[in-house]
């Protein structure tokens, strides 16, 4: 994930190029190192490098990395004449080359021949077995195919080996959210809770999850994860917030009758209404009617 | 007597300087050569995932206290389970990792490669050293130094009531070879082949033995008590919000 400086300096960059200032290098190979998906700035930046061949050859050697750049953008826009123009003067440098054969594959994907992508990609698979990247591309074209059951299945069996990938742990919980199969969901949470337990996100996504399975247990662990995102943001996540408010009147539908007080923290729903009042004040004043009206028939 | 020698400037020219060059363009050629000689290895499967286990295991073990305790009981007994738990190795297959090392043909071939490209330029510059800087004082050691280092650090020199700081360009050679480690570092980017001091290192403790770890972290696993750390986090985020409020 990027962090804040990384992205203020990308806009800055961004905006340096934009408007003709120059740098344009710089961008592409910060977009680059951050992993950040610009596909149409790239393809216009990078294009205007590769076409003009005095700056191409100032690159030197990097001018490949910028050619795949280049491509794996210009599929990205559907401009799939200029990507195979690019992977054909890859081919040409490097004609033996997995990195290009996996380009070849991506190409397939984007004009959506998907029997032959596939074709492409275990033959690659069968020289090396445990690239990485190679999986994730096939399970990527079974998400483009609809076929999200598959995709699981697949994104499992890459789990049973890289069983450290936490962005294929992210992208799991969600295939599992997007079926409403919450129960898996939340296993996968608590794995990226498990790598990262500072990232506020991922707590807050676990209380979401706990929160819609429902059920007493539930909703109290998710009160907890709600209270610990607050924490871990200074308070000032507007979601967690309101799920604070949810939970507490959720919790106190379920328990009705039974006399259990929650006295680990009584001032919390108070403080955390308080608190949402305050923030709408600040940002959005019209709307403050709708949620003191909301607040107060939740607390009832 | 301790009378202080005067050492001809040519020596520095035509010795200390000559030498320390020689030893960069070396380790330079080195490791391009050794770029040149490594073969691509295939990543073994089961190497990958015991790898990934133990970063996994060691996550669980690091933030046990931030999921809910029956999470963590059933992690853990997914973990370490007698029958098909991912840390648990059976006594008998602990494998001796030297053994192996041995006995895989690639493995030994690639260890054998690297040994040679770091020994033989190693001699052959001891050699050339000793046959053509012999025989006469190199340098002097700012420091003083006991007699002990007489042997090791005048080789070549035949009087014994020289001062020790007096040394021959074997000890220039030596000093040389420890010290353009971090030169290297600095010209040829982070991984480079002449990390001699290292490697010897590594060879001594047969580096990656992967059973064992596995069992250090089962047992690691094993003694961890589980303290959920969530209700704290309740009264914080209480803290906070009335902090924020006022």
């Amino acid at each position: 994930m990027v962090s804040k400086t990384e992205e203020t300096q990308l806009n800055r960059l961004e905006n340096q190029v934009d408007n003709g200032g120059g740098g344009a290098w710089e961008y592409l190979c910060l977009v680059r190192k951050l992993k950040v998906r610009r596909s149409e700035k790239v393809l216009k930046h990078g294009l205007s490098i590769l076409n003009d061949p005095k700056k191409r050859s100032a690159l030197g050697p990097e001018e490949w990395t910028l050619y795949e750049q280049v491509a794996i953008a210009a599929m990205d826009c559907q401009c799939l004449d200029v990507a195979k123009d690019c992977i054909k003067v890859l081919q040409k440098k490097f004609p033996e080359s997995k990195r290009v054969g996996r380009l070849n594959g991506m190409l397939l994907e984007a004009k959506g021949s998907w029997a032959e992508a596939e074709k492409a990609y275990s033959s690659l698979l069968e020289d090396n077995s445990l690239d990485q990247i190679i999986h994730k591309r096939r399970i990527a074209m079974a998400k483009a195919q609809g076929n999200i059951s598959e995709a699981i299945e697949l994104l499992n069996k890459y789990l049973e080996i890289f069983m450290a990938d936490h962005e294929a742990w992210r992208e799991q919980a969600e295939l599992y959210v997007s079926l409403q199969m919450y129960k898996q969901a939340a296993f996968c949470y608590e794995e990226l809770i498990l790598s990262q337990p500072t990232v506020p996100l991922y707590h807050l996504a676990y209380a979401d999850v706990l929160y819609t399975l429902g059920g007493l247990e539930n909703l109290q662990t998710a009160k907890k994860y709600y209270a610990s995102t607050i924490d871990l943001t200074g308070g000032k996540n507007t979601r967690a917030l309101f799920g604070i408010c949810l939970c507490i009147s959720a919790i106190a539908q379920v328990s009705k009758g039974r006399n259990k007080e929650d006295k680990e923290s009584p001032e919390l729903q108070s403080l955390a209404a308080t608190a949402l009042e305050k923030d709408y004040k600040q940002r959005a004043a019209n709307k403050l009617g709708l949620l003191t009206c909301s607040l107060r028939s939740l607390k009832n | 007597m301790a009378e202080d020698l005067v050492l001809d400037t040519a020596i520095r020219d035509w010795v200390l300087i000559p030498l320390s060059v020689v030893m960069v363009l070396i380790g330079i050629l080195r490791y391009f050569v050794s770029k040149l000689m490594r073969s691509s290895q295939v990543p073994d499967p089961k190497i990958v995932k015991e790898g990934q286990v133990i970063v996994r295991a060691r996550n669980l073990r690091a933030a046990a206290n931030f999921i809910p305790p029956k999470s963590f009981l059933s992690r853990r007994v997914y973990f370490s389970n007698e029958e098909n738990g991912l840390l648990f190795v059976p006594k008998g297959q602990t494998q001796n990792a030297q053994a192996q090392m041995f006995s895989d043909p690639n493995m030994a071939m690639d260890m054998m490669k690297k040994n040679l490209s770091m020994i033989i330029p190693q001699t052959l510059t001891f050699a050339w050293v000793n046959f053509f800087f012999s025989g006469f004082v190199a340098a002097k050691i700012p420091f003083p130094l006991t007699q002990r280092f007489r042997s090791m650090l005048q080789n070549g020199i035949d009087l014994s009531t020289v001062d020790v700081s007096y040394v021959s360009s074997r000890s220039w050679y030596f000093l040389n070879l420890f010290g353009l480690r971090g030169l290297f570092s600095l010209i040829l980017g982070e991984e480079n082949a002449t990390d001699d001091t290292q490697r010897m290192m590594q060879m001594s403790g047969f580096g990656f033995d992967p059973s064992k770890s596995l069992g250090a972290e089962k047992d690691g696993l094993d003694i961890v008590q589980h303290e959920w750390a969530l209700p704290k986090f309740e009264h914080r985020a209480e803290a906070v919000l009335k902090k924020l409020i006022r």
